[in-house]
């Protein structure tokens, strides 16, 4: 009965194209024959032969066991899960683009409006994540996932771990670097959601930017560019910092102030950044704060989903679907099968 | 005063009706053959005042005086740090004390006073206004545009206008034409003298030129300058689209508890829960872990669900 409950569902799923290929996983753009949606099929890899007999991959686990229960606008939905030999298969929602893209697409401009909206959901789905006492730990606009209609989902949840629990310890080798929080870097194996809360502030600043605000080369250079900016922390401005286990003193920085970097952002936009990367993870401010701050409900208004810029290879996909209302009445009035006659 | 002569090769606008003189930073002319001859390595020393000057620095002499020549330089150099607006200050006073300031430190430069000080003082004042300066610079940027447009304004008008004159000269030759036809039809048909004919017509001819001359002259409206009245600052911007959805406002995320509502972090905080937990180390402390975390989670986990029956999931 089981077998064929999944000999079904491997029909289900009719292969479109490749998508791409990550470290534990390669996705296909797949249609969904029963309800012709167009979803993300996520087959997880084994890696080698070790990783087969411990059997599922701690990722895939990790992301099936919290998005079977996590349902919220701004987190990828998980819509089934099916295995085939030693193979497992998640299904996604569909999503046309991320954030990364779209930053880089210079053919794009990002008004306040539109990061604001960005940020909205991102803090959206952050805060449900947060509330429900779990942590993303690998957020960076990469895995900020978009689609055509303009809705942002947090993507990705293999690195995502429950928190709040006195006596477990987590390793800090967590987060892409240049998103990693100070605290990481120092080799923090108690931390909070303090840590996400950094990666955000990143990301709203690339979004001003176009480009990573600490793009460090190595774990120590990571620390050199963020203290470039703020200045060596002190045991005033983050107490207990010299008692983490990989502290140690770099060359004295003094602090730039943030207008200077973001020379085009308003005053209420650079106290949300202000509010974020603060070195201090205990002064750094929770989504919940984050969202009742001024920028939010300040104008301008968040630019609605539908009209949120796209980057170009996704228009373009869009007009070829949707094929234009001339090439329709042409087709209609040829008759479809009917062969062109021929003037003479 | 067409008796410039270059002090290197003593050559004067007579001798040579094509001269040019240049001028550097230092202030002294050389005529252009001398430059061409002086710094064929790009780079010498000036024949008067012996400083070490660039080729590429050499400019025409706009004005006769060479000295005036090196303050306008020098102004030029001295205004793209000096750049703060009215808008910038407070009062008008305090401008005023700003332009004074600015008005000595060229004074001082261009007349060789006190040159260490002053270039000090320019420095400290870029290290200390490097932020204003970038953003004024913007608004210079701006300030130039606007009167880009203007002068391509005024090119559009000029045209327009020279249009007009051709059509009023044409129009002029035709009526010159009409007039003498008539003229002369009317010595052929008419019986009339022919000498009161023509007095009619020049008699004519005579007011129509004086109504001409009366016409008033086309208006100027427009100086080169960019002074204009009436135009909106507002035109000159780019209009943003504005997609205006509806202003944010924050709404708490609720989770129905099905149970006995958990404490929240203050009351963990304040009714004395936080006592039973372990409080934080300095280390995880350090790290942005905090034991109120701890022991609210467990409080959560504890209560909620209490509620749950199994009937209730029918």
């Amino acid at each position: 009965m089981v077998n064929l409950n999944m000999e079904n569902k491997l029909k289900r799923y009719e292969k479109i194209e490749f998508l791409g290929e990550g470290q534990f996983a390669t996705v296909y753009k797949a249609r969904d024959v029963e309800t012709e949606n167009i979803v993300a099929v996520k087959k997880i890899k084994i890696g080698s032969r070790q990783e087969a007999q411990d059997g599922i991959n701690r990722t895939a686990l990790r992301e099936i066991k919290l998005l079977q229960e996590l349902h919220h606008k701004n987190l990828i939905g998980l819509l089934d899960v099916f295995g085939h030999m030693s193979n497992v298969s998640l299904v996604f929602d569909f999503m046309d683009t991320d954030l990364e893209v779209i930053i880089k697409d210079n053919t794009i401009i990002l008004t306040t409006a539109n990061i604001k909206s960005y940020m909205l959901q991102t803090l959206h789905g952050l805060e449900y994540l947060h509330l429900n006492w779990i942590l993303h730990r690998d957020l960076k606009p990469n895995n900020l996932l978009v689609n055509s209609s303009g809705i942002l989902k947090i993507g990705d949840f293999g690195l995502a771990k429950l928190y709040g629990s006195p006596n477990r310890i987590n390793t800090h080798q967590v987060v892409t670097r240049w998103y990693r929080a100070p605290e990481l870097l120092y080799g923090a194996k108690q931390y909070s959601t303090s840590i996400d809360m950094w990666a955000v502030g990143c990301i709203l600043a690339e979004l001003l930017l176009r480009l990573p605000l600490f793009p460090g080369e190595s774990d120590l250079d990571q620390l050199t560019k963020i203290f470039g900016v703020f200045g060596n922390p002190t045991e005033d401005n983050w107490p207990g910092v010299k008692s983490l286990s990989d502290y140690m003193e770099f060359k004295p920085f003094t602090p730039i102030p943030l207008k200077s970097i973001f020379t085009a952002a308003g005053d209420d936009l650079l106290d949300l950044i202000e509010s974020l990367l603060v070195l201090n993870p205990i002064k750094r401010r929770e989504c919940s704060q984050c969202l009742q701050m001024p920028f939010f409900s300040n104008k301008p208004a968040p630019t609605l989903g539908s009209k949120l810029p796209l980057p170009q290879s996704v228009r373009k996909i869009r007009d070829i679907e949707k094929p234009s209302l001339k090439r329709k009445l042409l087709e209609a009035a040829e008759g479809g099968t009917l062969s062109k006659r021929l003037f003479f | 005063m067409d008796d410039f002569t270059c002090p290197r090769c003593r050559t004067s606008k007579f001798q040579n009706p094509s001269l040019k003189m240049m001028v550097n930073v230092c202030g002294h002319g050389l005529c252009e053959s001398c430059v061409d001859l002086l710094f064929l390595k790009g780079s010498g020393s000036c024949p008067e005042c012996k400083i070490p000057l660039r080729r590429n620095n050499f400019r025409v002499q706009l004005f006769e005086d060479a000295t005036v020549e090196k303050e306008v330089d020098i102004r030029k150099r001295v205004l793209r740090d000096f750049n703060k607006k009215y808008e910038d200050f407070n009062s008008l006073r305090e401008y005023n004390d700003y332009l004074e300031e600015v008005e000595s430190i060229i004074y001082n430069l261009s007349n060789d006073i006190d040159v260490v000080n002053t270039n000090k003082k320019i420095e400290q004042y870029k290290k200390d206004n490097r932020e204003q300066i970038l953003k004024s610079k913007g608004k210079i940027g701006r300030d130039e545009y606007e009167l880009e447009e203007v002068l391509e304004l005024e090119k559009q008008m000029e045209e327009a206008r020279k249009k007009e004159i051709h059509l009023e000269v044409l129009e002029a030759k035709k009526k010159k034409i009409r007039e003498k036809e008539a003229l002369i039809d009317e010595l052929m048909f008419s019986n009339a003298d022919a000498k009161n004919i023509l007095d009619t017509f020049t008699q004519l001819a005579q007011q129509a030129k004086e109504e001409e001359v009366k016409k008033p002259p086309p208006k100027v409206t427009q100086f080169s300058t960019g002074i204009q009245f009436g135009r909106q600052p507002q035109s000159t911007f780019i209009p943003v689209p504005t997609d205006e959805g509806p202003l944010y406002s924050y709404k708490a995320l609720d989770f129905p508890p099905d149970g006995p509502k958990p404490p929240t972090l203050r009351d963990i905080l304040e009714k004395g829960f936080i006592s039973h937990v372990r409080s934080e180390t300095e280390q995880e402390r350090a790290g942005g872990f905090k034991s109120n975390i701890a022991c609210s989670r467990a409080l959560q986990d504890a209560m909620m669900g209490l509620f749950y029956s199994k009937k209730s999931v029918v």
